[in-house]
């Protein structure tokens, strides 16, 4: 037996030992850096910065897609989905177009994930910059302006999600539930559990939180930036500002932040980073980063939110090479005030064929033209938008008809006329403060057709007494199409009802998956 | 060694002794029963001596025997050992069986083999005769009802689709189910592999290489495979080469696939009624009419071919000398699916050769060489271009073809993103394209090159020691195209707009390097202590690595024929990425039996990976297992009982097995996320360094019985499978923002338990006929028995999608739904049960103030008026049933008379339901699209009692409920299936060999026929079209195979 077990060994220990010499067990990844370096050099931090705006545009969809949720495209579609102004021509925006949505709907889920996804890579990056300039990696001052540009985002996205997923901040100054106001970074479980602790705050503390990272974001932002327009500058947050302050009917404050980008009178060009209004009405559409490009989420050839999600596709016309799913509601553009030699209505808009067929039309915008690279921006601050926040609040805030709310709102308007020395607005073009108020109103969905506004704007006037759509509005049944519908100064005929403010519909479902996971999270009534 | 003294003592005095007697001469040739073929090589030795000789080139011999009361004994590798007393024959010709049952006396397992009486594990041999003659590119796709406790779902008709195969149930949430799969010892890569095809990489192995299949199920036959072993291990062994014997064959059979059964949708008349209707319901102008020439087209006859052709050859030539054998074949198989894209072409070569170098080394060297060329197409389930999707919705009045189009088919011109409507005035809602077109034009494809080779050295120093080295390489390479054509689909465009032509080339290359070296040690001690050890060590490295490039706005259509040409896009990008894993272990194993009565095994495995936290990367996992062999005991020899059951096992075993994971789960990550053209990085996984693998206890008790002297052979089992720690990455909220909503955790875990029941035999058996039958039935509950747990509150369930649940209680993946309680006799709404028992009608028609899609309170099931606002809510759904099988089976039999056998095989399976997704979105919609013929019987007037709603254009999200589930679309699953019958005709050796001078040794012809029928009540297009979720959504129909073919040895 002896022998037996040495010739076992003298068999059995070369044969272990040439295999044991292997490292088949010590593997790390080669597609990612770790948590332990990915904010170790200076250059790392700025590509974790990057990585945040990256989120801006193309968070994963809820089948992990890019379709340019939150802010490469979804905002903008959805948001003028949920109003008046267009007609969702096929299927592929009807579930938001008729409000027939439920906690399930793949959109608003979508919608929700993809802006706590940005919120929460922004939180991550904040840690990662102020761990940076502690250890001098990179300077305190470089630190602060990271910081400002994530939280600048981070209210972006909070100020959406509030407008989507609660009652607007007029109803009851704010006393409505808000949605989770996210400020730390969840890169861990026992992260994760904090979060759950934390119920729905109100609107109005939603509010708050949104001034404070965008004041955070003006006090540490430069004025400009490299590469411009799609990163936040300090004209950037102060727009911003100006925006949430005019949901806040704080019209005090829309007109403070306006002074700091708009001089007292005309030539209107912003002190800080120098924006002005482009010549035409289409100059801030053939370029991406015009004069009036505030803020915009960057898309190009090579990343873009796709044939699903990207605004050419879904807004072209099919005959242009795009898909012709969301076209111009002649609850627009029958509107007679919107004149008929209006520059717009050539400069950015033709009759086109929808998705239905070569030889079925509708109205169809041109903002977007990109329709094989699909490399438009997604505007979201205009210097327009500047200009007519402030004309909005002089006119509120006027005891009569404000004259500076004229001068804003013309400034606009006045370059998409054909005649603007006979058509411009004077004084006399109105009868009190009202019909200003509703002029700005209209020249908002004007201006700002096919970006989007639309549905921010129902949302924070929903309760306005003057104002109001009445909820969400009657609309154009879906894919009603043709160009017998469009004439300007021609019938109206919105055959789907409206949904009144009371209706549960009027804000969207907190998802489902949100519910069960996070049980202190609040369902929004009705659902 | 004394002992080897005394025997070789006695054998020296033996023949001694003989060299006194008499001697004569016998002669005579050997030959094989098979097929009458001379056998060369065949040892004759005169019994008790060491007298012997072997017979030459022709199987003949001349030996010298003492006297007439010697006996012959003949004896050869793989034949039956045959004693022939002489007496007065100075000529015996005898003819030597092979060793029907070589492998069946033995059960294969990990790292080395068993006598089958003394395996006290579980598993199921897989007989490679049973599929020898069937037409098949791979062997996973004829393995349903071939074992108990193995459930294997073919899903659609694609020739080039892995079958999914599930042992003894669904082990693991988020981790792989897919068994373990060991050819020749080495664990391949397997799985469906290419980037822009179904693609099967087991395909690469000839189902006609296989000689044995062992499916290993219990925990005590799988735990030598430790972390690796929860979803249970195939092993397959290939040919070996029969020393002496040169032998080949050639196996060819051609036959014909055809669709077993279409989707039943709208000829072009009841397409023009039901879409009118939809419109004039919801208020709209009609849209469909006839043309002059009545056109009506099958869509389906556009992208499905009739009796698709399939063929496959293989010639093989086996054998050895003393020192060396080899097994080598050439195969090339071509099967071309029913969708005109889909094909699998297959070129393959193995070569198995051993050669004993003395008798103390052998070395020998298996390598198969293999390319596949797989063709696809678009099978997206709701894609425009899907051929599925798009044939149940294209308009059936109007043409493919347009002579006017310079393609000639019906595309819109210029605008070609859309089909001319024919006499419609619109064309098909949401442009699904004109699939005729799009197969033909736009091009899914990959070809594959895979060698596995393995070269092992065996040493055996002494008498039962085996030492052995075994290094393998297994390397995939996957070259995959794709290209759309910029005149019509998903490729649509022109150089201003739209894609204008797509062109996608990717690569990957998987390299699995394996080296095992271990021990093999029997001995026996005194007469009745038999003892067996394993003991080894294992390294596993794998590498992945693939990249890519995509183009877009093509300059011309030229450039995308058959690669990606630089310079021809105007978009081009690229991708890439690569990993690299790896695995060490060291195991062992101990057997022990006393007097082949009683058996105990132990096993235990330590397994390291790298895809977890160094400080959590071992794992420890045990077996054991016991036998009794009953019918050895003298008390069952004297009962009596021994003359019916002459053999009785039992059997219990228990072990701990893992289940891996993959990647590198326990670190928090940051991937490259550019903006725009503007570099970047992102948080793309929140780790967990605490991360374990997944942990399952199996518990097995069995039988084996032998029945009338194995006449009749009966298992049967009862097992339990709990599983622990399962890996989920538990969802976190997601107002959390964590990449991917989770993050991954050891909470949760599951069962499975079932019984397997095996029985056959010989139901008759005379001179020329026999009737051999199994009957095999297993039956096998999941259910979740607890999850994770949020501030101290356990998680009943987790949503899976927007149909399933995984919640405690229930089976894995439960279907979750709304309850249809019916269509509204008085207006045609779909009314639904709340969870409360009132009832929700959903308001089809249009009219202020109840808004369309809207739920309104119905006070009973036909009351026409509608109530007050209400909602179905999460709440409201309940659960709807178990989308796994849960019982199934085979019962197959074997008639044989003289050269003529007959098999039939029945498979069945059910216990399982089905949701429906094709009827919901495709056949069901509501669209300007084709149905189903099920639309028919919607309601068009009030006291119409029917299950189809009322049609109103536009509404189908909200009519079908889309997206999620409800009972109105849940079917049953089950089963049975005419699964195959095989007509085989052996001719006559004797009249062969005299015909073809010895030529051809054997021919065998045979006729058959797979997937012949099936009955059931599922309405789709067929049961096992099913997702791991139990949904069935757009599924190309299955394939019924009819082919023949022939067998010839040479």
């Amino acid at each position: 037996m002896k022998t037996l077990v040495k010739r076992i060994l003298i068999g059995a220990i070369p044969l272990a030992m040439m295999s044991s010499c292997e490292t088949a067990l010590d593997k790390s990844p080669f597609n990612a850096i770790t948590d332990a370096s990915a904010f170790s050099t200076a250059d790392r931090c700025l590509l974790s910065l990057y990585g945040v705006y990256d989120a801006a545009q193309s968070s994963p969809y809820t089948d992990g897609t890019v379709r340019g949720y939150p802010f490469g495209a979804a905002n903008i579609e959805q948001g003028d989905a949920r109003g008046e102004d267009v007609i969702n021509v096929a299927a592929f925006f009807q579930i938001t177009y008729q409000a027939t949505y439920n906690t399930t709907t793949a959109n608003n889920v979508g919608h929700w994930g993809a802006l706590y996804a940005l919120i929460n890579k922004a939180n991550i990056s904040i840690d990662g910059f102020k761990n940076a300039a502690k250890s001098n990696i990179i300077t305190a001052a470089a630190a602060a302006q990271y910081e400002a540009e994530c939280r600048f985002l981070r209210a972006l996205a909070h100020h959406e999600a509030v407008t989507l997923f609660a009652r607007p901040y007029l109803d009851g100054n704010g006393n409505k539930l808000g949605v989770p106001y996210r400020d730390f970074a969840i890169n861990s479980g026992s992260a994760v559990d904090q979060v759950r602790a934390i119920p729905r705050p109100t609107v109005a503390e939603n509010y708050e939180k949104i001034l404070a990272d965008l004041d955070f974001a003006e006090t540490n932002l430069p004025a400009t930036l490299s590469p411009g327009t799609v990163r936040a500058t300090k004209a950037a947050a102060i727009a911003l500002k100006q925006r949430v302050k005019l949901h806040k009917g704080d019209w005090a404050g829309v007109i403070a932040e306006g002074a700091k980008l708009v001089p007292a009178a005309a030539p209107f060009v912003s002190p800080i980073g120098a924006w002005k209004l482009t010549d035409e009405p289409s100059g801030p559409f053939t370029n991406n980063s015009s004069t009036e490009s505030i803020f915009s989420i960057r898309n190009d050839a090579l990343d873009n939110t796709g044939t699903n999600g990207a605004l050419p596709s879904m807004y072209g016309a099919a005959n242009l090479g795009a898909r012709g799913l969301l076209a111009i509601s002649p609850i627009i553009w029958n509107n007679a005030k919107w004149l008929e030699t209006d520059k717009r209505r050539t400069q950015l808009y033709l009759t086109g064929a929808n998705a239905n067929g070569a030889s079925t039309v509708n109205v169809f915008t041109k903002k977007y033209t990109s329709y094989t690279e699909r490399a438009d921006f997604a505007p979201q601050i205009r210097y327009a938008e500047v200009l007519l926040n402030s004309a909005e609040a002089e006119a509120r805030q006027a005891t009569g008809v404000s004259d500076r709310a004229i001068a804003l709102l013309n400034a606009v308007r006045n370059r998409a006329l054909a005649a603007p020395a006979t058509e411009a607005y004077t004084a006399a073009s109105f009868a009190d403060k009202k019909a200003l108020i509703a002029a700005i109103l209209l020249e908002r969905r004007v201006e700002f057709l096919a970006e989007g506004k639309r549905w921010s704007d129902i949302h924070r006037n929903a309760v306005d007494p003057d104002f109001n759509t009445g909820g969400i509005p009657a609309k154009y049944a879906n894919a009603a199409q043709g160009a017998a519908l469009y004439k300007v100064g021609g019938a109206i005929n919105p055959t789907q009802a409206a949904i009144p403010y009371a209706d549960f519909r009027f804000i969207w479902p907190i998802p489902d998956t949100e519910k069960t996971q996070n049980p202190i999270i609040e369902q929004n009534p009705g659902y | 060694m004394r002992n080897f003294l005394l025997a070789s003592l006695c054998l020296l005095l033996g023949f001694c002794t003989q060299l006194r007697a008499q001697e004569r001469t016998v002669t005579g040739a050997v030959t094989s029963s098979d097929d009458s073929s001379p056998l060369p090589g065949v040892s004759v030795v005169v019994k008790g001596t060491l007298v012997g000789t072997v017979t030459d080139g022709n199987g003949k011999y001349s030996i010298r025997v003492p006297n007439g009361n010697s006996t012959l004994v003949f004896s050869f590798v793989g034949m039956e050992e045959l004693e022939v007393l002489v007496g007065s024959q100075s000529v015996i010709n005898p003819s030597l069986k092979t060793l029907a049952n070589e492998l069946s006396e033995v059960v294969v397992v990990g790292y080395g083999v068993q006598q089958r009486k003394a395996f006290t594990g579980s598993a199921s041999k897989v007989d490679a005769k049973q599929f020898a003659n069937l037409m098949t590119p791979s062997i996973d796709k004829q393995l349903a009802g071939r074992a108990t406790g193995v459930q294997v779902t073919n899903v659609g008709g694609g020739v080039n689709t892995p079958a999914r195969i599930r042992i003894r149930g669904t082990n693991s949430v988020n981790q792989a189910n897919d068994p373990l799969i060991v050819v020749d010892g080495i664990p391949i890569i397997s799985g469906n592999l290419a980037s822009t095809t179904n693609s099967n990489a087991l395909g690469d192995i000839n189902p006609a290489d296989i000689e044995n299949m062992e499916v290993l199920k219990d925990g005590s036959a799988t735990a030598i495979y430790g972390s690796r072993a929860a979803a249970g291990v195939i092993l397959i062994t290939t040919k070996k080469g029969t020393k002496g014997r040169g032998k080949v064959s050639y196996d060819a059979s051609i036959g014909f696939n055809n669709a077993l059964k279409r989707f039943d949708v709208l000829n072009a008349q009841e397409f023009v009624m039901i879409a009118n209707e939809k419109l004039a319901n919801a208020g709209q102008a009609l849209r469909a009419n006839m043309d002059a020439a009545q056109t009506n087209t099958n869509w389906q006859d556009q992208v499905m071919v009739n009796n698709a052709a399939v063929h496959n050859h293989t010639l093989s030539a086996q054998g050895g000398t003393e020192k060396t054998s080899y097994y080598m074949s050439l195969n090339y198989s071509q099967q071309q699916g029913i969708i005109i894209t889909n094909f699998n072409k297959a070129y393959r070569a193995r070569l198995n050769v051993e050669h004993e170098a003395n008798k103390y080394l052998k070395v020998g060297n298996n390598i198969t060489i293999s390319r596949q060329d797989d063709g696809d197409q678009n099978n997206g389930t709701n894609a425009l271009s899907g051929a599925i999707s798009s044939t149940l919705r294209l308009l059936p009045n109007v043409s493919p073809y347009n002579a006017n189009h310079p393609t000639g088919f019906n595309i819109n011109w210029p605008n070609g993103n859309s089909m001319n409507p024919g006499a419609n005035t619109t064309s098909v809602d949401d442009n699904f394209t004109n699939a005729a077109f799009t197969l033909r034009n736009n091009q899914y494809r990959s070809d594959k090159y895979r060698i596995i080779n393995n070269s092992f050295i065996e040493i055996s120093p002494i008498q039962g020691l085996k030492l052995r080295s075994v290094f393998s390489a297994d390397m995939l390479s996957d070259y995959s195209f794709q290209s759309w054509t910029n005149l019509h689909g998903d490729g649509y465009g022109t150089s201003t707009g739209g894609t204008n032509g797509y062109v996608y080339n990717e690569n990957q290359n998987r390299l699995r390097y394996t080296w095992q070296n271990y021990v093999n040690y029997n001995l026996t001690l005194g007469k009745n202590h038999n003892i067996y050890l394993t003991a080894g060590h294992e390294v596993q490295r794998d590498n992945y690595k693939w990249h890519s490039t995509s183009g877009s706005n093509i300059s011309d259509m030229f450039f995308i024929k058959e690669n990606f040409i630089t310079g021809s896009a105007a978009i081009q990008t690229t991708g890439g990425s690569m990993t690299q894993s790896g695995f060490e272990s060291f195991f062992g194993r101990f057997n022990y039996d006393f007097n082949n009565k009683y058996f105990v095994q132990a096993s235990i495995r330590r397994d390291g990976q790298s895809s977890l936290a160094p400080e959590k990367r071992y794992g420890v996992f045990p077996g054991f297992s016991a036998g009794w062999r009953v019918s050895q005991e003298g008390f069952w020899v004297n009962s009596g009982l021994s003359q019916y059951f002459n053999e009785v096992k039992l059997k219990a075993s228990y072990a701990r097995v893992g289940n891996t994971l993959s990647g590198f789960p326990y670190l928090s990550t940051y991937g490259a996320r550019p903006y725009g053209n503007i570099s970047g990085i992102a948080v793309s996984a929140i780790g967990n360094s605490d991360l374990q693998w997944e942990t399952s206890n199996k518990y097995d008790v069995g039988v084996d019985i032998g029945i009338l002297n194995n006449r009749f052979n009966l298992t049967a089992d009862y097992f339990v499978n709990d599983v622990d720690n399962l890996v989920l990455g538990v969802p976190t909220p997601l107002s959390a923002g964590v990449p991917g909503n989770s993050i991954s955790q050891n909470i949760g875990s599951l069962r499975n338990k079932g019984i397997e029941l095996s029985i056959g035999g010989d139901i008759l058996k005379t001179k020329d006929f026999t009737w051999n039958a199994n009957f095999n039935y297993s039956n096998i509950k999941n259910e979740i028995t607890a999850l994770y747990s949020i501030g101290g509150t356990a998680v009943p369930y987790i949503q899976n999608g927007g149909y399933n649940l995984i919640e405690v209680g229930q089976p894995i993946n439960v279907i979750h739904g709304y309850q249809f309680s019916g269509v509204n006799s008085a207006n045609g709404n779909p009314v639904y049960v709340k969870a409360d028992g009132t009832l929700a009608q959903l308001n089809i028609s249009n009219g202020a103030p109840f808004s369309i899609g809207g739920y309104y309170v119905a006070s009973g099931q036909n009351e026409g008026t509608l109530g007050a606002q209400t909602s179905l809510t999460f709440n409201d759904r309940a659960r709807l049933g178990n989308p796994t099988p849960v019982w199934f089976g085979a019962f197959t039999n074997n008639f044989n008379y003289k050269g003529l056998s007959l098999e039939v095989m029945l498979r069945y399976s059910g216990g399982n339901k089905i949701f429906n997704i094709t009827r919901q979105d495709a056949l069901m919609n509501q669209s300007f699209q084709n149905n189903g013929r099920e639309i028919l019987q919607r309601w068009q007037k009030p006291g119409d009692i029917t299950n189809v709603p009322k049609l109103y254009y536009g509404q189908g999200n909200n009519i079908n409920q889309s997206q999620l589930a409800n009972s109105r679309f849940l079917e049953s699953g089950d089963y049975l299936r005419l699964q195959n019958i095989v007509l085989t005709y052996s001719v006559p050796s004797k009249a062969l060999t005299k015909a073809t001078k010895g030529f051809v040794q054997s021919l065998r012809l045979f006729a058959q026929g797979q997937n012949l029928a099936v009955w059931t009540k599922y309405s789709g297009a067929d049961p096992d079209n099913i997702s791991t979720l139990g949904l069935d959504n757009a599924v190309s129909p299955q394939i019924r195979t009819v082919s023949f073919g022939l067998n010839v040895g040479f």
